[in-house]
């Protein structure tokens, strides 16, 4: 899932100071599983805002929605008769949601009130890690189920650096060598000649402009779509 | 054929020195060595913004060593560029002249000078010798035909002491199969160490430098609090020696202790040659030599 960060509030109060009623969105999907942009953190940041401004005898009108997904018209489109009320809107989702969520009411300033980080997994609630950078290009079928582009800080594609230190990373030795987990765990496979092979240059067409998938059945019944 | 390569195909143990490539335009003390000790060294290298720290471009410092009459050895790390603009370098470099590469991956950013640069990698080490290879064949990476084939004597790096060690045998073979002729180690200090990575060492017909460095006082002091973060070991006995002195009494110290070594990888045959790192300082890069008695070229 997209791991996302809330913003830092100073960041946010600055956002919306210029505005009288504004409105925060939420999002119930990823943001909401990692603690950062769901109907709990909405409502948060909401008595966050009145509190701080309200200590400054400034008076902030301040409503509160959160939607299943951002990131999907079908969700978002019942929204537009709410926003028109509103001065400026917080959105609380990813970049995706947000961006999308603009595509629909651009009469409006739009903040966004989370940094998107990464896809990665939860390991635990408020633990959450990268795994993946969505190079369109997968190699984990080689790599043990470890990505190089992603666990590697170089995305080196052919072995570790050599930098690795005691199996840790050199660019950050609190985490584990992506290399020698690989080859770790293409050994327990039986699969080193997996690694042998010299990898070629990435295909960094495949992910340089923003990227569209159209589903064959979505071909089939409308042709190509834009 | 480079100067370089024919020293070392001829069989002679080989030494090159590393120059520190200015932060500036001031190129004199970089040069330096190079009119001092020429007769002694085979090649003088000039390493790629060494440690992610921004400094002169290596192929210019290159053709500066080749203007005052001695042979230089370009590193190139895949950090800085993309395959564009390393093949664009590649090129350039051989039309000035420059022959010998050391092609490495490079230290990451954020432990530069630079931290919030853009990391690239789009090729990796294996990738960039291969690079190499296509290029002296007449084809771009894309597989676009050149006017005009550079000539390369491409090398690479080997790490000795690499824990685990399995995973960089399997590179370093992949770095022998892209088309790499030499290797250089990281500073080697613990002999043993290097003599058990020989005994690991997929045997290749590839020429072996074992790195050689003068330490100074503030890597003395940083392994004596317990906060050494490097590919190499220091063994504790040079450590007790090398700690509590002053800055210069260190370098000296450790100028004789390189020496001695070297000497010792020249007389055991553990390696073909020595890339010796010391500071870019001329007189420190005599003591070394000295120390080892190598008083001529080769």
């Amino acid at each position: 899932m997209i791991i996302a960060e809330r913003k830092p509030f100073a960041e946010i109060k600055a956002m919306v100071a210029p505005y009288k009623k504004i409105l925060i969105i939420g999002c119930g999907t990823c943001v909401a599983v990692c603690l950062a942009g769901g109907e709990k953190e909405v409502g948060l940041l909401a008595s966050q805002l009145k509190l701080a401004l309200g200590l400054e005898d400034k008076r902030l009108e301040i409503g509160e929605i959160t939607v299943e997904r951002q990131c999907d018209l079908e969700f978002l489109r019942p929204l537009c008769d709410f926003t028109a009320d509103y001065e400026a809107i917080i959105s609380m989702a990813c970049g995706a949601g947000v961006q999308y969520l603009k595509q629909l009411c651009y009469l409006q300033p739009i903040f966004p009130g989370v940094n998107t980080s990464f896809i990665g997994v939860n390991n635990e609630p408020g633990y959450y890690t990268e795994r993946c950078r969505a190079c369109n290009h997968c190699y984990l079928g080689l790599t043990g189920g470890i990505c190089p582009v992603t666990m590697c800080p170089k995305g080196l594609l052919n072995g570790p650096c050599g930098g690795t230190i005691q199996g840790r990373c050199e660019a950050d030795p609190e985490k584990e060598c992506a290399w020698s987990k690989i080859y770790h765990r293409l050994e327990l496979e039986g699969s080193l000649d997996k690694m042998r092979r010299i990898m070629p240059l990435h295909p960094h067409d495949r992910s340089t402009t923003p990227g569209t998938v159209i589903h064959p059945a979505f071909k089939r019944r409308y042709g190509a779509h834009e | 054929m480079s100067k370089l390569q024919k020293t070392l195909a001829g069989g002679a143990f080989t030494v090159v020195v590393e120059l520190k490539p200015p932060k500036g335009t001031q190129v004199a003390e970089m040069l330096a060595p190079v009119g001092a000790l020429q007769d002694r060294v085979a090649a003088f290298a000039l390493p790629d913004n060494e440690h992610a720290r921004m400094r002169l471009a290596p192929w210019a410092a290159a053709r500066l060593v080749k203007d005052a009459g001695a042979e230089p050895l370009v590193n190139l790390t895949c950090r800085d560029r993309n395959r564009l603009a390393l093949e664009s370098d590649l090129l350039g470099a051989a039309a000035l002249g420059l022959e010998n590469l050391l092609l490495v991956s490079g230290d990451y950013v954020t432990l530069g000078d630079h931290p919030q640069a853009k990391p690239v990698y789009d090729a990796d080490s294996v990738q960039l010798l291969q690079i190499v290879q296509g290029l002296m064949a007449g084809q771009d990476s894309a597989g676009n035909p050149l006017k005009g084939n550079p000539v390369f004597f491409p090398g690479a790096v080997v790490i000795p002491e690499a824990d685990p060690l399995a995973p960089q045998l399997l590179k370093f073979d992949k770095k022998v199969a892209a088309g790499a002729q030499f290797f250089v180690t990281p500073p080697v200090f613990d002999l043993e160490r290097f003599r058990q990575f020989k005994e690991h060492m997929p045997s290749h017909p590839v020429k072996l430098l074992a790195g050689i460095k003068v330490l100074g006082a503030d890597e003395v002091a940083q392994a004596a609090a317990g906060q050494w973060r490097k590919v190499y070991s220091l063994p504790p006995d040079l450590l007790a020696e090398l700690s509590g002195k002053e800055a210069e009494e260190v370098l000296a110290l450790g100028a004789a202790q390189a020496g001695r070594l070297l000497k010792q990888i020249k007389d055991e045959k553990l390696a073909d040659g020595v890339y010796l790192k010391a500071k870019g300082r001329t007189d420190l890069m005599m003591r070394v030599l000295e120390a080892a008695g190598l008083q001529h070229k080769g």
